[in-house]
């Protein structure tokens, strides 16, 4: 029942075959444009202001004083290409605007325009461009054509991350009142409700309550849900996602049965009950702080001695590389933790000292690979040494099923293809981009369930457990197939 | 004609100079308000410094990407390094012994660096998705310097010029009345179109060069667990934590 | 942008995606309108589902879990049909999202 059926997987992996080039393949692809509504609620202008060519140059003034990325980036490129083949919508798609480079050049043009002296005097013959309307519809069409994954960037020599780009594209897309609807209506639910889903308060409780009787009923064991409990030790902040979708759900029972386990008292956060932060998604630091903010109320009022995150890996590279600037100094929590750590750390650190006990057998039958989330893997770390991200991870999954098999390396690690779905592009109105985006993943997923028997494949993201979990089917894979990776630890804990 | 020459070297010159410092005052001016290396990276300011040394020296990020571009593009830049290197023998009075020894290489060196931009230019007009996006700064570029190489590889090789003479200008441009220039069509044209890539670089994508070191993907240590890095900016946001 | 459905001569406002932009104005034939576009004839069981999320709605002003959804219907139509993948077979888009459409509720937004 999706809107687009992709044609089959080739029998063989062929990772390195870069895709014929078919200009203008994906120049339809564009996202619902944000309602004056969903705008203003972010304080940004419901509609295009009337001189927004003027605006959007004045703003693009205002990003390069705020951010040195954003300058050297845009000078440094030398269009040597490195990075043209390594993004999984150009490999999906094969339109040459999706190329990193190209994406990047539809903001570049700008800048050259008006802020170079060779795009001054030589225009077109140095890629510079004025903005009108149909530079606007290709910034529209295309920087929402683009994950934010950062893979181009480990290529790049010099790296240049595209994410920067197209974040500051956004924004100023954004100050000039043309909005996307998926990230700027589930901002403004999150300033009021506290949540992307817009759960309320009384609907969180009762699902929790819901799970505790479904633990229970299961497991024999009053596993606890506790929602704003005061004077608890951690403050789990977690995906919305985690209580209301599958297999996202059974990630949360994992970590509330980890927790009971190891007698850790935790709770969440009506204020924050969200992990997310999708103001990333479209640029703004504004936004993210304000967003940000909840979790440091939350900390605050509740009284906690730590904060830690479940599992979603854009929320992860904002709590890790971006809370202590944006919401810190953590000063007020217990110095013996970092802040924030991440659930992986937590149950890693206690299966490594025996604090909880993993019985493989319980998830016999299952050979599990791991998709690394892009933001994880290329934005953020876990543990003490540089590539914990990859290892901890994996660490626990071994510790918790009979067979562990790992991806083609040219898609694991930091060379992990994002899955599809991440930036803001998770909505069903991308639906064609997001399968021919997840290509890549499944072509290599296709080679180990072929030829290594894997099953299951498990992730750390809220948003690529929901795009596998849509994409899956069209490649002929069982939608099951994508697990929580939490819901592994929850299936081989020994509890009492 | 030596006055004219010396002239343009020293605008050059100047231009290189002020160009540059302005680009880099620009990228010091702005800060970097969050935590943006690409991961893993190193923990420590030494080790990130050692990464921005590797992708300097071994283009390490570029082997990963692109083993023959990799190969094309070190056999340029190593050339072009060798050969600026022999050059200096045109401006020290006194050649020093090791500066003696690598002429040879340097001479070599002249070779890969062609090699290795024709191979690039070829790459670029031949491979769809490169050709894709390039503009016409991108070509022209590649042919100043093939053009600059090929005339030094003429002086060089086939239409010697005096050697002793250009050495006798270069060191004394500074002076009210420079001198020496020997009168030879081919050695003029290098000359020329080399004042000439000397003024574009702080104008053009030879700026990569000062970039890579700027990157903060590449620049930056792991440590934001650790260290805050509000920006001046960002500070004035309302709420907790400033 | 936005256009309407047609239910016995009134015309119904939706939002791009076809989720009504007044739930007041849901009623069943509206939901047979719905369920018509979307290619499902509105069955028995589907209207157990409907109707699951309409009271849920009433008290939460949300939509349910899928987990809490699974588990009424279970235990309206049957503990064989407490999952995710019955769910699925009623409404092949995924239920929280074909479902609450059909049900004139919003669409749950974020990473689901």
């Amino acid at each position: 029942m999706s809107a687009f059926e992709p044609p089959p997987l080739a029998d063989e992996v062929e990772l390195a075959a870069p895709p014929a080039l078919v200009p203008g393949a994906m120049a339809h692809s564009r996202p619902y444009v944000a309602a004056p509504a969903h705008n203003q609620a972010l304080g940004f202008p419901g509609e295009r202001v009337p001189d927004w060519e003027r605006r959007a140059v004045e703003k693009l003034g205002e990003l390069l004083e705020r951010s040195r990325a954003l300058r050297v980036f845009l000078d440094s490129c030398v269009k040597c290409g490195a990075c043209a083949d390594k993004c999984h919508f150009f490999i999906g798609t094969g339109d040459p605007n999706n190329m990193p480079v190209a994406r990047q050049d539809l903001l570049r043009a700008l800048y050259r325009r008006h802020f170079t002296v060779a795009g001054r005097m030589l225009g077109r013959h140095v890629g510079a461009r004025d903005m009108d309307e149909a530079l606007l519809q290709e910034w529209y069409t295309y920087f929402h054509q683009c994950t934010q994954c950062r893979r181009c960037s480990v290529f790049c020599p010099f790296g240049i991350d595209t994410a920067e780009i197209s974040m500051a594209a956004r924004e100023i897309m954004d100050a000039i009142g043309l909005g996307q609807k998926y990230s700027n209506e589930i901002i403004g639910k999150v300033h009021k409700i506290g949540n992307n889903l817009g759960l309320p308060e009384p609907a969180l409780a009762n699902t929790l309550e819901g799970l505790e009787e479904d633990v229970l009923e299961q497991s024999g064991a009053a596993v606890k849900f506790p929602l704003d409990v005061h004077g608890a030790d951690v403050l789990l902040v977690t995906p919305s996602a985690d209580f209301f979708a599958e297999p996202h759900v059974d990630g949360l029972i994992g970590y509330a049965k980890v927790f009971h386990q190891a007698g850790i008292s935790w709770t969440l956060s009506s204020h924050a009950s969200e992990a997310a932060n999708f103001a990333l998604f479209i640029g703004s630091y504004e936004q993210m702080h304000k967003i940000a903010q909840r979790i440091r109320q939350a900390a605050i009022d509740l009284g906690v001695k730590r904060i830690v995150f479940g599992e979603c890996g854009h929320a992860w590279r904002v709590a890790y590389a971006f809370l202590n600037t944006l919401a810190g100094p953590w000063d007020f929590l217990d110095p013996a933790y970092p802040v924030p750590q991440h659930i992986v750390e937590v149950t890693h650190e206690l299966i490594r000292r025996g604090g909880i006990v993993l019985d493989r057998d319980t998830n016999a039958g299952k050979t599990v690979t791991f998709h690394d989330s892009c933001n994880v893997a290329r934005a953020s770390r876990m543990g003490d040494a540089p590539g914990g991200q990859f290892v901890l991870p994996r660490e626990v999954i071994k510790a918790a099923v009979p067979s562990f098999v790992d991806m083609h390396p040219d898609t694991t690690h930091d060379r992990t293809f994002c899955c599809g779905g991440g930036g803001g592009l998770l909505t069903d109105d991308l639906l064609e981009l997001r399968i021919k985006g997840a290509r890549p993943r499944m072509q290599a997923l296709k080679e180990v369930v072929e030829q290594q028997g894997v099953t299951h494949m498990a992730a750390i993201c809220a948003i690529c457990k929901t795009q596998f979990a849509k994409v899956l089917p069209a490649y002929g894979f069982p939608m099951e197939m994508v697990v929580s990776l939490h819901q592994l630890v929850g299936q081989a804990i020994r509890l009492g | 004609m030596s006055a004219i020459a010396a002239i343009l070297l020293v605008l050059a010159t100047a231009m290189l100079a002020a160009g540059l410092a302005y680009r880099l005052a620009l990228w010091l001016a702005a800060p970097v308000p969050l935590s943006i290396p690409t991961m893993p990276a190193p923990l420590t300011r030494g080790g990130a410094a050692m990464r921005v040394g590797r992708e300097m020296l071994l283009f390490h990020s570029l082997f990963r990407a692109d083993k023959p571009l990799w190969a094309a593009s070190m056999a340029f830049h190593l050339g072009l390094a060798l050969v600026l290197l022999r050059h200096l023998r045109y401006v020290v009075a006194v050649p020093p012994a090791w500066l003696v020894a690598i002429q040879p290489v340097g001479r070599l060196a002249g070779w890969m660096m062609m090699a290795g931009l024709l191979f690039l230019l070829a790459r670029r007009l031949l491979v769809p998705r490169v050709r894709m996006v390039t503009r016409t700064g991108d070509v022209a570029v590649l042919v100043l310097l093939l053009a600059i190489g090929t005339s030094g590889l003429v002086t060089t090789y086939l239409l010697h010029t005096d050697i002793l003479a250009v050495k006798a200008f270069l060191t004394s441009i500074w002076r009210a009345a420079p001198e020496g220039l020997p009168p030879d069509p081919t050695f003029l044209l290098h000359l020329l179109l080399a004042i000439l890539l000397l003024a574009i670089v702080p104008f053009s994508k030879l700026l990569h060069a000062p970039g890579l070191v700027f990157s903060p993907t590449r620049n930056q240590p792991d440590g934001s667990r650790r260290y805050r890095r509000p920006a001046r900016w960002a500070r004035t946001l309302a709420g907790g934590g400033q | 942008m936005d256009a309407a459905y047609q239910v016995d001569g009134k015309t119904v406002a939706h939002d791009e995606e076809g989720y009504l932009t007044d739930i007041g104005q849901w009623n069943e034939a509206v939901a047979g309108i719905i369920a018509e576009a979307e290619g499902l004839p509105m069955t028995a069981e589907r209207w157990e589902v409907v109707n699951f999320l309409r009271e849920y709605y009433q008290e939460y002003q949300i939509a349910p879990a899928v987990r809490v959804l699974t588990k009424a219907i279970g235990k309206k139509l049957g503990p064989e049909k407490a999952s995710n993948k019955y769910l699925y077979e009623l409404f092949p888009y995924g239920p929280a999202k074909q479902a609450c459409k059909i049900a004139g509720l919003p669409k749950p937004t974020g990473c689901v």
